[in-house]
């Protein structure tokens, strides 16, 4: 083998810097004549987003850094070392896993990758953790990819301190105000009580809270848009609540369930949240499952589908967290996303690493327990 | 003038959250499986519960009780669809199928093909049939 | 503070809510599947919030509203957990 070529997505994650170097040094292990590393960013989609061009910055500067790491480590072997980089996703939506998984396995058959080094605290983005979906959809792929097995200390130390000062105070601003709405805003001793306790849950909890930091800049902004949301969403709950009574009281009971699914363009975290919560308060959809960015939605009546798929939730979620110029975005219908799926689809491939697709009413198999064991054993 | 206004508007709004919450009572005890009782089960009910709860404190004025109305109704409208999903997941992750329209049986419905609309086609064409296969597919209706 | 006739209407209301909330026990008995169940259950414990919330107007005792607000959240943690328990039988919680 002449030639090694490696695959490392970079993020700014804390051990990005052991990563590019496990990379380094486990693509000189086989001696090749030369090591080509190619770097790339993934950038996840928020065209739309004020703030892109800063991300594409830090991108940029990101990757100066890494190929400067490159070099450092490459010092002294004989080894010919070359370094590519790259940018995905500029002209790609990069919302879940699966997109991020589909954009390195299309890189990788262009510049004929030979292994794709995953940080273990990869996370582009400032969206939830990515990286055990992105393992499952790699799986899928026909990409090897090792994860590099670096110490992982530094997880560690971010559980038992302040994840961030923003996160801290926001939650001990919410805590301490629920606190007193239960309590006596004006008596000293509940003042002094929930400082304490507002302190506290704070202190415990505020690296679990948010997926993403609050910021001075957009939260003020997504709450107030929040609360112009709120009478829509009011509205809306009510005008199909009305719809769905006129059919159950119907003797005749006209309702069409069908089960779809909906490529949703939210980023995961609250926004895909407050969308999935919204579809199911919305009566005639109930989203049954949220896998990344695809939802999968049951629904009663025709009506009913027909408003999911013309998407004025998503726009609204959109117009919530990134503002009017993200809302316009063409429906769910004419982008394609949108697909009804044929009885049969619960049990038949409902989720490939769980198995939970025995059609008996058995629970999926648990690796706990000798009986499942000998279940097996007895059908074999 | 103002009272009765006051004493309607508490009326009215008893009168729908009840109404809302009888039609997710008899959507629940008549639909036919878990996932279309889900929906009346966690969304009609979060209204008829909203609304009544929302006559609750309108009845209690400006006071500290009915600023645990209004959390009290914050707080179910976020937590029933959170508790719906996941009983909805939890029914399709051990592999319950979700009942679909002719016979009960998923397998022989028109809706096999997976892309386009025959299974609307077909529904529409005869309401009648619904009827049938209300009865027929589960028997638990209890009306 | 709150007229008399109010404060039967919403007693009465209350009742009607405890006889819906009764009718959900027939799907909590008769239900196929655990899911099922679960849901009427959740339903009941929503229809419970609201009964004690309109007692608390009712009767003129607001903190009923404490335990409407402790049993939201007791009747919401109950559906998580047993959903959960039900998909992963034998493990933990």
């Amino acid at each position: 083998m002449a030639t090694e070529r490696l695959l490392v997505p970079l993020s700014e994650s804390p051990t990005v810097r052991q990563t590019v170097a496990y990379a380094v040094q486990s693509g000189l292990e086989p001696k090749p004549e030369t090591l080509v590393c190619h770097l790339v960013v993934a950038l996840p989609y928020e065209a739309d987003v004020p703030g892109e061009r800063e991300s594409l910055e830090e991108t940029k500067r990101l990757l100066e850094r890494a190929v400067s790491w490159v070099n450092e480590d490459a010092t002294g072997v004989d080894t010919d070392v070359t370094c590519e980089t790259a940018v995905l996703g500029k002209d790609a939506y990069l919302f879940g896993p699966k997109d991020y998984a589909e954009t390195f396995e299309a890189y990788a058959a262009e510049h004929d990758i030979d292994r794709l080094i995953l940080d273990p605290e990869y996370n582009p983005g400032a969206s939830a953790p990515l990286l055990q979906p992105l393992e499952r959809e790699l799986a899928r792929t026909d990409v090897s990819f090792v994860e590099a097995p670096l110490e992982r200390s530094v997880t560690h130390e971010r559980f038992t301190g302040v994840a961030s000062w923003s996160r801290f105070l926001s939650l001990f601003v919410v805590s301490f105000g629920f606190y007193l709405i239960l309590g006596d805003p004006l008596y000293w001793f509940d003042l002094v009580t929930g400082t304490a306790v507002g302190l506290i849950v704070a202190f415990t909890l505020s690296h679990v809270t948010f997926s993403t930091a609050p910021t001075l800049r957009e939260t003020p902004g997504r709450l107030l848009r929040f609360t112009l949301y709120v009478p829509y969403l009011l509205g809306e709950i009510i005008r199909a609540n009305l719809q769905i009574s006129l059919v159950i009281l119907r003797p005749s009971m006209p309702i069409n369930p069908t089960v779809t699914t909906l490529r949703a363009r939210v980023r995961s975290g609250l926004p895909l949240l407050g969308l999935a919560n919204s579809i199911t308060l919305t009566p005639g959809t109930l989203t049954v499952r949220a896998n990344d960015q695809r939802l999968v939605v049951h629904t009663l009546i025709d009506d009913a589908r027909e408003d999911l798929f013309e998407g004025g939730l998503e726009r609204a979620i959109r117009f919530v967290f990134h503002g009017r110029r993200a809302a316009a975005i063409p429906t769910p219908k004419e982008r394609g996303d949108t697909e009804i799926l044929a009885p049969g689809y619960i049990s038949g491939s409902s989720q490939p690493s769980a198995g939970a697709g025995s059609s008996n009413s058995d629970p999926p198999e648990t690796t706990t327990d000798g009986a499942d064991a000998s279940d097996g054993g007895d059908e074999a | 003038m103002i009272d009765t206004l006051y004493v309607g508007a508490i009326v009215v709004l008893l009168a729908l959250g009840v109404f809302f919450t009888f039609v997710s009572a008899m959507g629940v005890l008549r639909l036919p499986d878990v996932y279309a009782r889900a929906h009346t089960a966690s969304q009609t009910d979060t209204l008829g519960a909203g609304l009544a709860l929302a006559a609750v404190a309108l009845a209690l004025g400006w006071q500290q009780a009915s600023v645990y109305t209004v959390l009290l109704l914050f707080f179910v409208f976020i937590t029933n669809p959170t508790a719906a999903h996941a009983i909805a997941r939890s029914a399709a992750e051990m592999g319950i199928e979700p009942w679909s329209g002719a016979d009960g049986d998923p397998s022989s419905d028109g809706g096999a093909v997976p892309d386009g609309g025959e299974p609307i086609d077909e529904r529409s064409s005869e309401p009648g049939h619904e009827r049938e296969t209300t009865e027929g597919s589960h028997g638990g209706d209890p009306r | 503070m709150i007229p008399l006739d109010i404060n039967e209407l919403f007693l009465v209301g209350a009742a009607i809510f405890v006889v819906l909330a009764i009718a959900m026990f027939y799907r909590a008995v008769a239900g196929p599947t655990t899911q099922d169940r679960l849901l009427a259950v959740n339903v009941l414990g929503t229809n419970t919030v609201v009964i004690l919330a309109l007692l608390a107007a009712g009767l003129d005792q607001p903190w009923f509203l404490d335990v409407a607000l402790i049993y939201a959240l007791l009747n919401f943690l109950m559906a998580i957990a047993i959903s959960k328990f039900t998909v992963e039988r034998g493990g933990v919680l």
